[in-house]
């Protein structure tokens, strides 16, 4: 029988094997246990380490908005390359050929492709020119990636205010720095899952996040005419650096900032450091006589004075505390007004010492001085403001008049808005707010900072009255606007030189603040240039550059003429400007501003935008003037109507053809005002067919066109078609494909 | 001696237990080499396994005691293919282990040698009766294996030569090797083993029977493939990783053949893994069960020499795959794929179903 073949040691023996069986068994099973459920985590992990790559996918940035919504700093859709070393079969050669194209050292590249095997990126964020080159090489182990890249579609306006960013897109400087975080979004995931052999095996990428975008109080326009009129005031002084700011004095809006030395943030490589520092923020100055606006102010507020109260200027020279101080120009008897119009250093002196220490230094802290104005820029100084007790006994005379204190322009512009807003300091603000992504900027309301009062709105209104006596015959003549009234006062700082610690005897800073119309402000303008050479006083090189400034934008943004303000005499300097300039000779002088602008309107190319062009403006404006010598009453009922009509501006009889370029001239024969249709005569729509975006997109900025991109790759369609007259600033849509 | 048989006493429960590792077998090598250039191997296993099957029902029928009768017959010719291997086989990764067969399929004298083997042991050992192993016995045994064994490592082979060990081992053991002789033999192979060391074994060889002790000292060299299956077993976690990953991005070797232990146990983790080896744990015990029915001793030897190859293999592979021993290139028996392997389990199996039908005649 079957169970009797085996013994029973065979039997046994059976059993234990059965048993050495069961224990392997259960050996194995612990370690299975040892392996998958306690070491888990560590075996997933190096899984994973071996298996996948991930890379960040940069999100696309927020755009920075202007107030309008205008694109100033976008981010366009662009394809990197990069190269998967462990797929390229010849890997020096494919380097060389493609560092032939995009021009860089192949021994680098190479390295770096040698320290990682899966992933080196080879050309990143190139013009179209140069992935197609690369991609008709057709090399294997070449893959491609879209990424968004920063593009500042246009370049210089305001550089420094929005900064510019680094190759991964992180922001560098200015607001792409400062709003870093918000712009940036959540960047995504490239995960490529790498085989044993190193090949590609899929791609899941996790989206990225695109940024908020920011809108700022810049009007792109403005700027412009900041930008280019800085730029031709450094032309003509000379100076090594400049500043301009444009605030509105009610909300403390920021509307324009420019300085000069600029870069084109589109060309990284060639930006210089002294460019990149946005001097209206962070450079601190000795203001000289712009400051004695905060010593009158003090003296008035605390009415130790009046405008009209007489002073003795003792002919240029006082002594305080055993310390000599000299006018440039000796002065005898002049009222406060005339002080300030005059910038008498003894005068506002003497206001000073009457005020004392303490009271003019509460008043420069109330203007806020010595602390930051909480502008949204990165870098702002507070400037050098000494507590009273560190003042000297000779402070109080030199702080009077600007010197002895450090001070940021746009505490000067924050100053001169102050009082332009009666009195009421309001933070200025370069934000408007920041959107989600892919909303529209429009839906942005400012909300202006909570002001505080600082002085007086009878004190502010003297103040602008004085003010505009510096214009009109004071050390600002050359401020004078061509329909407007206008106020502001002149600053001449001598710099200390950084070797002697004197005050330098060559180099100044010719500074001029102020804002127009008088009566309703509505355009704070600071300029300040660094170092002019040749004329050097604020009233010489600075005021014209502040006319210019706000003639334009205060034509731009349609403000109404207030000739009714316009007094006898700057009805008189105006028409004198008529007169020489009709004569066709240049005397400048002091009236060479008005001159000045002329040329400006026919030789400076224009600000592609839909401003009304300053040419038949300026043009228009003069015989107004005239007129008003004549007949003032109907002049001023006339240029009221004219302003209340929106986008025409209306001239007495005497102007009926200002312009040749104007397309239609409407004649309305009830009032017997010619009622001039400001039309831009439409621009010819360019073609930007096989384009690429960022050339079209220069193309439609120099055209003067908002460019809809959709799509990417080059330019296949686009509506309107070319030739096709269209407004300024008409969006053309064009249509991108590869 | 009847000539009664009936498939009534075929062994369906064990049948039953073996198709179902098959399928998971067919499954895994299914999962494991899609997308790769091996894709559709699956169902080439599934030919092997029906093949394997009517091998196994026809090898039921023949009767093991008249095959016993003529063993030493097979036993030449098993010598004589391994010779011919040496002489004609297709040389692949500098051994020679394949004769090219005229139908484009490769076979492995190795394999079916086994079976040779343990039919031979069974008669050898059955022959001896119920007496105490004596040297001459003991020798004698150890040379029937012997031969065979040093042909296929001349191949070189030391995975398969390995395998023939438990078939004389098991014999040896069940036919009555005494407790001291074990020892001495033990002994003598212990002081053996350090010269075949450094005389016999070739660098490579060396490299992959001690890279499991140290899996990480080189990872991408000697130590990757073990390396790549304990992150295969790891990441599989307790109910496994439904991606797969480790197989399906080829950083498993041969994840359809000597690797699919550890496949199996990635995707569907120790619950898995666990499932498998309880499968293997019941086929080996009904086995056993076999062996102790059989009807005369030749065959209750033959199916434990069945089962010593089969847990040799089991012990081998898995242990391979979790880390306790060597890279040796010994398949999963059922699971891997390899018509070789899966030709020459269902032979076995035949062999124990042959037995296993003739329990109650006599």
């Amino acid at each position: 029988m079957a169970t009797n073949t085996s013994s029973n040691r065979t039997r046994f023996r059976l059993y234990t094997l059965a048993g050495f069986l069961c224990f392997w068994l259960l050996v194995i099973c612990i370690r299975l246990v040892y392996l998958q459920v306690f070491c888990y985590g560590d075996f997933e992990r190096r899984a994973q380490h071996q298996q996948q790559r991930s890379f960040d996918l940069s999100a696309k940035r927020g755009v920075i908005f202007d107030r309008a919504g205008r694109e100033l700093a976008m981010s366009v859709q662009v394809d990197s390359a990069f190269i998967v070393p462990s797929e390229t079969p010849d890997l020096p050669n494919t380097v060389s050929l493609i560092t032939r194209i995009t021009k860089e050292d192949p021994r680098v590249v190479l390295a770096d492709c040698r320290a990682h095997k899966t992933f080196c990126w080879v050309a990143r964020k190139s013009d179209t020119e140069t992935i197609e080159r690369i991609r008709t090489l057709n090399l294997q182990g070449i893959h491609y990636q879209k990424e968004p890249k920063r593009f500042y579609p246009k370049r210089e306006l305001a550089a420094q205010v929005l900064g510019y960013v680094g190759t991964d897109d992180q922001g560098l400087s200015g607001l792409e720095r400062q709003f870093n975080d918000q712009l940036r979004g959540k960047p995504g995931k490239l995960m490529i899952s790498v085989d044993a052999r190193k090949h590609w095996f899929a791609s899941v990428e996790k989206q990225p996040e695109s940024g908020n975008s920011v809108v700022l109080t810049i009007d792109q326009n403005i700027q412009y005419i900041a930008e280019r009129e800085l730029e031709r005031g450094m032309q003509e002084s000379h100076a090594i650096a400049g500043t301009v700011i444009v605030e509105n004095p009610h909300t403390g809006e920021i509307l324009a900032l420019s300085n000069r030395p600029t870069f084109n943030p589109n060309i990284r490589k060639e930006i210089k450091n002294e460019a990149l520092q946005n001097r209206a923020v962070s450079n601190i100055y000795e203001p000289g006589s712009t400051f004695k606006m905060v010593t009158l102010s003090a003296g008035l507020e605390e009415k130790i004075t009046r405008p009209d109260e007489m002073f003795d200027c003792q002919m240029g020279s006082i002594v305080i505390n055993g310390m000599r101080i000299r006018d440039s120009k000796p002065h005898g008897l002049l009222s406060v007004a005339d002080i300030l119009a005059e910038s008498s250093d003894v005068g506002a002196i003497k206001v000073a010492l009457r005020l004392g220490d303490d009271r003019l230094y509460k008043y420069i802290r109330a203007f806020g001085f010595g602390q930051a104005t909480g502008i949204e820029l990165p870098s702002e100084t507070r400037g050098l403001t000494k507590p009273v007790e560190r003042w000297s006994k000779v402070s109080i005379g030199a702080i009077s008049m600007g010197q002895e204190i450090g001070i940021s322009p746009v505490q000067l512009a924050s100053l001169i808005s102050t009082i332009a807003n009666d009195g009421v300091h309001v933070p200025p603000r370069i934000i408007a707010g920041t959107i989600a992504p892919q909303s529209t900027p429009q839906t942005i309301a400012f909300q202006p900072a909570e002001g505080k009062r600082v002085i007086s709105s009878l004190t502010a209104a003297q103040m602008r009255q004085m003010l505009q006596g510096v214009v009109l015959h004071g050390t600002g003549r050359k401020a004078v606007l061509e329909g407007y009234s206008s106020a502001g006062k002149t600053g001449t700082a001598q710099k200390v030189d950084p070797n002697t610690h004197a005050y330098s005897k060559t180099k100044y800073v010719a500074s001029f603040a102020g804002f127009a119309p008088i009566n309703d402000p509505q355009l704070a303008v600071v300029v300040i240039l660094d170092s002019a050479v040749g004329l050097h006083q604020g009233g010489q090189v600075s005021a014209p550059v502040f006319q210019r400034i706000m003639q334009q934008s205060l034509e731009y943004l349609h403000v109404p003429h207030d000739v009714q303000f316009a007094t006898s005499q700057q009805t008189l300097m105006a028409s004198r400007t008529v007169s020489e300039s009709s004569l066709d000779e240049g005397s400048p002088d002091r009236l060479g501003s008005t001159l000045d602008m002329a040329e400006a309107a026919t030789t400076v190319p224009l600000p592609p935008v839909e401003t009304p062009k300053p040419s038949p403006i300026a043009e228009a404006i003069i015989p107004a003037a005239i007129l008003s010598r004549e007949r003032a009453s109907e002049a001023k009922a006339e240029s009221t109507s004219g302003a209340t009509s929106g986008n025409h501006l209306s001239s007495s009889p005497a102007a009926s053809v200002p312009a040749s370029n104007n397309p239609t001239t409407q004649k309305l024969p009830s009032s017997g005002t010619v009622v001039l249709d400001v039309q831009e005569g439409g621009i010819e729509v360019p073609s930007f067919l096989g384009k690429n975006l960022r050339i079209a997109i220069e193309a439609a900025q120099d055209a003067g066109l908002d460019l809809d991109a959709v799509g990417s790759g080059v330019a296949r369609d686009q509506m309107p078609q070319p030739g096709a007259h269209v407004a300024a600033g008409s969006r053309i849509i064009v249509h991108f494909g590869r | 001696m009847s000539r009664y048989i009936s498939y009534r006493d075929f062994d369906w429960f064990l049948l039953f237990f073996i198709l179902m590792i098959c399928g998971l077998g067919v499954w895994q090598i299914h999962s494991a080499t899609e997308h790769t250039k091996f894709a559709g191997a699956h169902i080439k296993q599934v030919y092997w396994v029906l093949g394997g099957l009517s091998a196994m029902f026809v090898v039921s029928l023949l009767n093991y005691q008249a095959l016993l009768e003529r063993i030493h017959w097979f036993y030449i010719g098993s010598l004589a293919s391994l010779i011919a291997v040496i002489l004609f086989g297709q040389k692949s990764l500098g051994a020679r282990r394949w004769v090219k067969l005229p139908w484009g399929a490769h076979f492995q004298p190795s394999e079916w040698v086994k079976l040779i083997l343990i039919l031979a042991v069974a008669k050898y050992f059955a022959d001896l009766h119920d007496r105490e192993l004596s040297w001459t016995d003991f020798l004698k045994a150890g040379a029937i294996v012997g031969f065979p064994m040093l042909m296929v490592l001349a191949q070189p082979d030391l995975g398969t030569a390995l395998t023939y060990l438990p078939v004389a081992v098991m014999g040896l053991f069940l036919g009555g090797l005494r407790w001291k002789q074990g020892l001495i033999v033990l002994t003598i192979m212990g002081c053996l083993v350090p010269i075949a060391w450094v005389k016999v074994l070739k660098p490579y060889q060396k490299d992959r029977l001690t890279s499991f002790m140290s899996p990480d000292a080189d990872r991408q060299g000697s130590g990757y493939q073990v390396n790549q299956s304990l992150i295969a077993v790891g990441s599989g976690g307790i109910f496994g990783s439904s991606q797969g990953s480790q197989t399906h991005l080829s950083f498993l070797p041969e994840p359809q053949t000597d690797f699919i232990f550890a496949t199996f146990a990635e995707e569907h983790g120790f619950v898995g893994a666990l499932g498998l080896l309880l499968l293997y744990f019941i086929v080996l015990m009904r086995l056993t069960q076999n062996a102790q029915t059989a009807p005369d001793r030749a065959g209750a030897f033959l199916v434990m020499g069945v089962v010593a190859v089969l847990t040799f293999h089991i012990l081998i592979n898995v242990g391979m795959v979790v880390g306790f021993m060597p890279v040796t290139g010994i398949p999963l028996p059922l699971m891997s794929y390899g018509g070789s392997s899966v030709l020459f389990m269902f032979l076995a199996l035949g062999m124990v179903m042959n037995v296993r039908m003739r329990r109650f005649v006599n």
